[in-house]
């Protein structure tokens, strides 16, 4: 016999608000990413690379200060090296638009890059608790008899890979942002570091929300958890190597591959091309070595096909929202 | 005063393909433990489905607890569970957290909905298993859970779509005990849809039933239990002829059964009427079958339907 009192309890209070419900399945379903080991670890692996960044900027930081440790320790090696880190140093310091500016640019483009594969990766682990997993057991009934509509469930499953992606991708590029210039010598780098900011939030926001759109729509697909991850793979790896063929063949072929469009939307944003000119303009012994780079790779980062890019983005979301419609309801 | 209607359906319709699941459903149900029956493929699952807006609506318009279905769904879900009849759990969560989860989907702060998951889990006699994932539960188990999350936001009415299903004699009784006490005890509208009429009459005081998506009858069990048609099954050993005669005279109409039984609609209340015939023709009956009640027989009369349809 139970102690307690096991008979019905009436309830009368005050409901949660809409934003609650769908914050609800969103929290929810972030809970069931991070369960398992391996997207932990893949969370891990973004934030440890955050913080690589932001130890990056810290010591670029330190060699636009004459007297900074770190232009001290270079002296240790050699003087003609020390020399040039003051000549280089004295640069920097006339320049804070190039030498801050552009060069987080650059740097948070690629760091940015990076983020954009560990994230897809991290989509892909995820994919099969979006959707798939509610539809496959039917639990999607039980949501539709609850106070949400399928608008504010697909709401919250949309949350739940933005939030999957803030944590993997614009979380530890805006923490490197962050921290880099709190550590820099000079409050200063804040401001002129702007840019890469803007680029980060303007790149990462929209490229989180066209991944996490076509995540949903890959999750309808079918019931079957391994088909679906399989499938988002499959076009991750093959979209990347198809972009690499046809770059000489049918370019048009490229855009078939998200992470592709996706680029084209960084190099557009973070004006990739412009950037490495004027350090190969303006600053010394770096731009030289830039200057190595091929006409044709910096043709391609030069001129990003955004008209092609936006087509073919706009296509795969249709296609993404076609299928979420007819796959997401009760029956 | 009459207490307001919980549901309420006008020309009601749902059409799959060329198929229709509901055909003009027009009923009026006031508040209490409501048996939705018939045979399987009758209509039942979708009725409730229309009404809860999980199947789009055909034609017809439908209110649930007075609000217009199809246009405040949210909220009149919010004061309705629902039990479906197929597993829908989500794999990987336990028990309390996913009546927790469902608690906080029908808008229950976390606190609340934790402590109220635990209480609807104890009501339904859910022990420590409750913290094991789902995917190990037995089926009784799953059916406890799911009448579990139904009742955890405390709502108005709560459909059950086969609650029963896949139990044990005694599961199915522990069940049927629960769910009878919402009503009875604590005042919660239940629907019940079953395709058993003993687990209906066992626990519900009004009937709906349902046969190729029409309504043959809606009426209170003591209403259907009361109305017989006066007429009986009588086997006679030969002598087919007298009692056919006898019959006749009494203008009571008779006929002659495929089994060799004489149905014999006396239109009395008891077989008084009819016994006392045979002992003028000194025909000793070897079994006189009373008529069915109007609930016995519509139930048939669905089956019937329901076989020929197919």
């Amino acid at each position: 016999m139970p102690l307690h009192d096991v008979n019905y309890k009436h309830w009368r209070g005050a409901h949660l608000g809409l934003w609650e419900r769908r914050w609800v399945i969103a929290r929810n379903g972030l809970a069931a990413c991070l369960q398992n080991k391996w997207m932990r670890n893949l969370v891990v692996v973004c934030w440890v690379g955050g913080l690589g960044g932001a130890v990056f900027l810290f010591l670029v930081g330190q060699l636009l200060v004459a007297d900074s440790v770190v232009v001290k320790w270079t002296a240790t090696f050699n003087p003609n090296l020390r020399t040039f880190v003051g000549l280089l140093t004295g640069w920097l310091e006339n320049h804070p638009e190039l030498s801050v500016g552009t060069l987080q640019n650059v740097l948070f483009y690629y760091f940015c890059t990076w983020l954009t594969r560990l994230s897809i990766f991290a989509l892909g682990m995820a994919i099969p608790l979006l959707i798939t997993r509610d539809l496959a057991c039917n639990a999607i009934v039980i949501y539709s008899s609850k106070a949400v509509s399928r608008g504010d469930y697909l709401l919250g499953k949309f949350a739940t890979a933005f939030g999957l992606l803030t944590l993997t991708w614009l979380g530890p590029a805006c923490a490197a942002w962050f921290v880099g210039n709190l550590l820099a010598p000079d409050w200063r780098f804040f401001w002129h570091a702007r840019v890469a900011l803007e680029n980060i939030l303007i790149y990462g926001l929209s490229s989180m929300v066209i991944l996490s759109l076509l995540a949903l729509g890959v999750s309808a697909c079918v019931t079957r958890e391994k088909v679906t991850a399989a499938f988002w793979f499959i076009w991750w790896v093959l979209g990347s190597v198809i972009a690499n063929i046809a770059l000489h063949t049918r370019p048009w072929l490229q855009h078939l591959s998200f992470n592709f469009n996706l680029n084209q939307i960084a190099l557009a944003t973070f004006r990739v091309g412009d950037n490495i000119r004027a350090a190969q303009e303006n600053i010394p012994v770096l731009g030289r070595l830039l200057g190595h780079i091929r006409p044709a790779e910096m043709a391609a980062l030069d001129t990003p096909n955004l008209a092609g890019t936006w087509l073919a983005l706009l296509i795969m979301l249709s296609l993404a929202a076609w299928v979420v419609h007819g796959r997401v309801k009760p029956e | 005063m009459s207490a307001p209607l919980v549901i309420e359906t006008q020309d009601l319709s749902k059409v799959f393909g060329k198929q229709k699941a509901l055909d003009g459903v027009s009923l009026a149900v006031a508040p209490g433990s409501i048996g939705l029956l018939g045979p399987n493929g009758a209509g039942k699952t979708t009725f409730m489905k229309c009404l809860l807006q999980l199947q789009p609506i055909t034609s017809g318009s439908a209110k649930l607890l007075g609000r217009e279905v199809g246009t405040e769904g949210r909220d009149i879900r919010k004061r309705v569970g629902y039990t479906p009849e197929q597993d829908c759990h989500i794999p990987g969560m336990a028990g309390c957290e996913y009546v927790t989860y469902c608690a906080q989907l029908s808008g229950l702060p976390f606190q609340i909905a934790r402590q109220r998951a635990h209480e609807m889990l104890d009501f339904v006699g859910m022990g420590q298993e409750r913290y094991r994932k789902i995917d190990t539960y037995s089926t009784g188990m799953k059916q406890r859970l799911k009448l579990a999350q139904s009742i955890v936001h405390d709502p108005e009415i709560v459909f059950l779509d086969e609650p029963t299903n896949g139990l044990d004699p005694k599961g199915q009784a522990q069940i049927l005990e629960l769910v009878q006490s919402l009503w009875r005890a604590y005042g919660i509208t239940v629907v019940l849809s079953s395709h058993l009429l003993r687990d209906v009459e066992q626990i519900c005081e009004q009937i709906i039933i349902i046969a190729r998506g029409r309504v043959l009858v809606h009426d209170s069990l003591a209403n259907l239990k009361a109305r017989k048609r006066g007429a009986a099954e009588v086997v006679v050993p030969g002598r087919h002829e007298e009692l056919e005669a006898a019959c006749a005279r009494q203008n009571w109409p008779c006929e002659l059964l495929a089994n060799g039984h004489l149905r014999v609609e006396h239109r009395a209340d008891s077989l008084n009427p009819l016994l006392d015939l045979l002992h003028q023709i000194h025909l000793p009956p070897l079994e006189i079958i009373p008529s069915p009640n109007a609930l016995e027989e519509t139930f048939v009369q669905a089956l019937e339907i329901s076989h020929a349809a197919a």
